[in-house]
């Protein structure tokens, strides 16, 4: 199992690090799937995350510019780790005006992953920055908890309004209340709601769109016979989306959310060269 | 004693007592004729902090000692001792403070225990802080730092650079020298758990220092929590940083010199644990005994004389360090305890080690407006002679050692 990657180009590696820290603001520990052409962080929905779950997919093309992987067996060329985002993240900050970046799999007293930063000096040889990142081989016996989640069968999918003007809004939330209430309709409408006993609130978002989503057997799906004005609701829990929303900090090229009513909300945040998928289960 | 300060370095002055608060809950402030020197030590007697503003640093200095009086008057023995937490708010946002304030003046009222920071801000806001003292003994370490081996000068930019890469809640760094390389790294214990910690190496070329001597390959772990209160305050004096160190277990030292201020940071480094006698504690090194009040009558500052050389490999046992001295002590220093670091026996004669940290009682001074009466003897603090390698032991008068 070997694993060897580098970055040279700055604008990629910002890139990289900003994904990670995205990520690094979801979730405590998370798996990185590593294949021949792409890197995965993957979030299975265990109670202890609070049943959130999440899938971000990237294409390494996009980012490095040598990778090189080989994986448990020539079956099964992937290699699963369970790492903690957060030192990922900060091993990347400081390497903002590197020279390169390289991050090699290693095994000297535990499995690490070791970041490699190359950073100019005043001197004629580079000063190197070395951070052991220690991760936790997944055997691949486990490799089926981490399965790409399907999409759900929602009752409305809608584009989700300017998420600084939804984070804005979800932020003074927090402070009321726990819960709050995502609600949309097949018209480009959304409330976000929260009640307490003492106040409640809403926020309305309107001519949002509605993304055309194909069903799998060609026809319409179900979901288009829906009363248009019709509301689909979840309760969820607030932080769980004010970590999501904050968590972005480029504006993505495309962002919706699917409710399946009472049940499940799935958000899917699109970028140029990384895909990010979040669940966030309704409240009982 | 009136002190101001110019307000173009309330900054750096602010800086200062912020590094200080890195070390400990209280410091020493110590006014003295020829500047104001702030000093603190940590609980666990590990790192010590010296910050010394000439007079030349302030706007107008004015210090007074009074002579003996013949009356009994209660006389209050400066140094003074303040709680950090007192005196941080007075530097609260040290980086507007100097936008804010036109003046800073300090003075100290000896009759009411009080020392008085007085801020006179913009559109006729004068901030007055009283703030009470404890008498404490005066506490000052002895680093010769000339005998360091080795010997390291970098910008504090650069020291600054080489930090940000550890994260805040690192504790402890180790420095690793050979002629050839630098490597600063993180420090994890034995039983850390590997697994979960991460682990930082940065690699330097000898190039990047200003100045670069290493005469013997060393590593020295020191506590980083205790440093960066003298990183952001180099930063702030733009001053370069010198670092004179030796082998584990001996001191290192972290320094900052220019015209008008002095700064060191004295820090305990981890004893090499393969001299077989393990420790307990995380960092030890010489520790500092509190050296007993002197006769009050007597003027004359004395150095804490040396004992008769204690060889220890390991300080890690300090423990006992009392006992073991106690017979050992000079007669005509009567209940004065001295530390002495390990021994180091050459090939050519027995060196005895410089006491790492030495305490002494500095006569009392007291400070009053108006009549200027030094005494010269009895502030002769800078004559205190300090141990330093030697053949015999007679020979105290002798020794000179850099004042810290």
């Amino acid at each position: 199992m070997r694993f060897r990657a580098k970055v040279v180009d700055l604008a990629c590696l910002n890139n990289f690090s900003r994904v990670v820290n995205t990520i690094a603001r979801l979730a405590k520990t998370c798996t990185l799937r590593l294949t021949a052409d792409k890197l995965y962080f993957i979030l299975c929905d265990k109670v202890a995350n609070g049943g959130v779950s999440m899938w971000c997919e990237l294409c390494q093309g996009n980012f490095f510019d040598e990778f090189q992987m080989e994986g448990v067996a020539v079956d099964h060329n992937e290699i699963y780790l369970e790492l903690t985002p957060e030192n990922l993240s900060r091993a990347l900050k400081t390497a903002q005006s590197a020279k390169a970046v390289k991050i090699k799999l290693t095994n000297k007293h535990c499995p690490c992953l070791k970041v490699s930063v190359e950073l100019p000096s005043l001197s004629s040889s580079s000063r190197i920055v070395t951070h052991d990142i220690p991760v936790k081989v997944i055997p691949r016996r486990l490799w089926n908890d981490f399965r790409e989640p399907r999409v759900p069968d929602f009752d409305v999918s809608i584009y989700l309004p300017a998420l600084k003007t939804m984070k804005s809004v979800v932020e003074r939330m927090k402070n009321l209340s726990h819960s709050i209430v995502i609600e949309a309709n097949l018209n480009g409408e959304m409330n976000l709601k929260i009640e307490t006993d003492l106040v409640s609130v809403t926020t309305h978002f309107k001519n949002l769109g509605n993304p055309p989503w194909a069903s799998e057997d060609g026809c319409q799906s179900s979901a288009q016979d829906r009363d248009l004005e019709s509301m689909a609701e979840a309760r969820i829990d607030i932080k769980k989306l004010q970590q999501l929303l904050a968590g972005q900090q480029v504006n993505p090229t495309k962002a919706l959310c699917n409710i399946v009513s009472k049940r499940i909300v799935h958000f899917i945040l699109l970028h140029e060269d990384v895909s990010l998928q979040y669940f966030i289960p309704a409240l009982a | 004693c009136t002190l101001r300060c110019f307000v173009s370095f309330l900054l750096v002055f602010g800086k200062a007592i912020h590094a200080i608060a890195r070390i400990s809950d209280e410091f020493c402030f110590d006014p003295l004729e020829k500047g104001l020197a702030l000093r603190s030590v940590n609980s666990s007697r590990s790192a010590y902090a010296y910050i010394f503003f000439s007079s030349m640093f302030f706007q107008h200095y004015c210090w007074t000692a009074v002579s003996q009086p013949c009356q009994k008057e209660k006389q209050l023995s400066l140094p003074c001792k303040l709680f950090i937490k007192s005196v941080l708010p007075v530097f609260r946002c040290v980086n507007v403070l100097e936008r804010n304030v036109e003046k800073c003046s300090i003075y100290t009222n000896t009759n009411e225990h009080h020392i008085t920071f007085q801020l006179l801000c913009r559109n006729g806001v004068i901030k007055t802080y009283n703030l009470t003292f404890q008498e404490c003994d005066p506490l000052q370490a002895v680093f010769a730092k000339h005998m360091c081996p080795n010997i390291l000068k970098v910008h504090s930019r650069l020291l600054a650079d080489i930090m940000i890469h550890f994260p805040t809640s690192q504790e402890e760094v180790t420095l690793s020298v050979t002629p050839v390389k630098v490597c600063f790294r993180s420090y994890a214990e034995e039983d850390a758990d590997f697994s979960k910690t991460m682990l930082t190496e940065i690699q330097l070329n000898p190039d990047e220092f200003d100045y670069f001597q290493v005469g013997v390959d060393s590593e020295v772990t020191f506590c980083l929590k205790e440093l960066r209160g003298l990183l952001a305050f180099s930063e702030a004096t733009h001053g370069p940083v010198s670092i004179h160190f030796d082998v584990s277990g001996r001191p290192v030292a972290f320094s900052i010199e220019d015209m008008v201020l002095e700064a060191s940071f004295i820090l305990a480094t981890l004893s090499d644990i393969d001299n077989g006698t393990a420790s307990q504690e995380p960092l030890c090194c010489s520790r500092i005994l509190e050296r007993p009040r002197q006769n009050e009558n007597e003027h004359n500052t004395e150095p804490a004389a040396p004992a008769s050389p204690v060889a220890k490999r390991n300080m890690c046992n300090s423990g006992n360090i009392f006992k073991d001295l106690e017979g050992t002590a000079m007669p005509e220093t009567d209940g004065q305890a001295v530390l002495e670091a390990e021994s180091r026996e050459s090939q050519y004669h027995k060196v005895r080690t410089l006491p790492s940290f030495m305490l002494y009682y500095r006569t009392f001074q007291f400070l009053f407006f108006g009549a200027v009466s030094p005494k010269k003897d009895a502030i002769s603090h800078t004559s205190h002679s300090l141990a330093t390698a030697s053949d015999t032991e007679e020979d105290f008068g002798n020794m000179q050692s850099s004042q810290v």
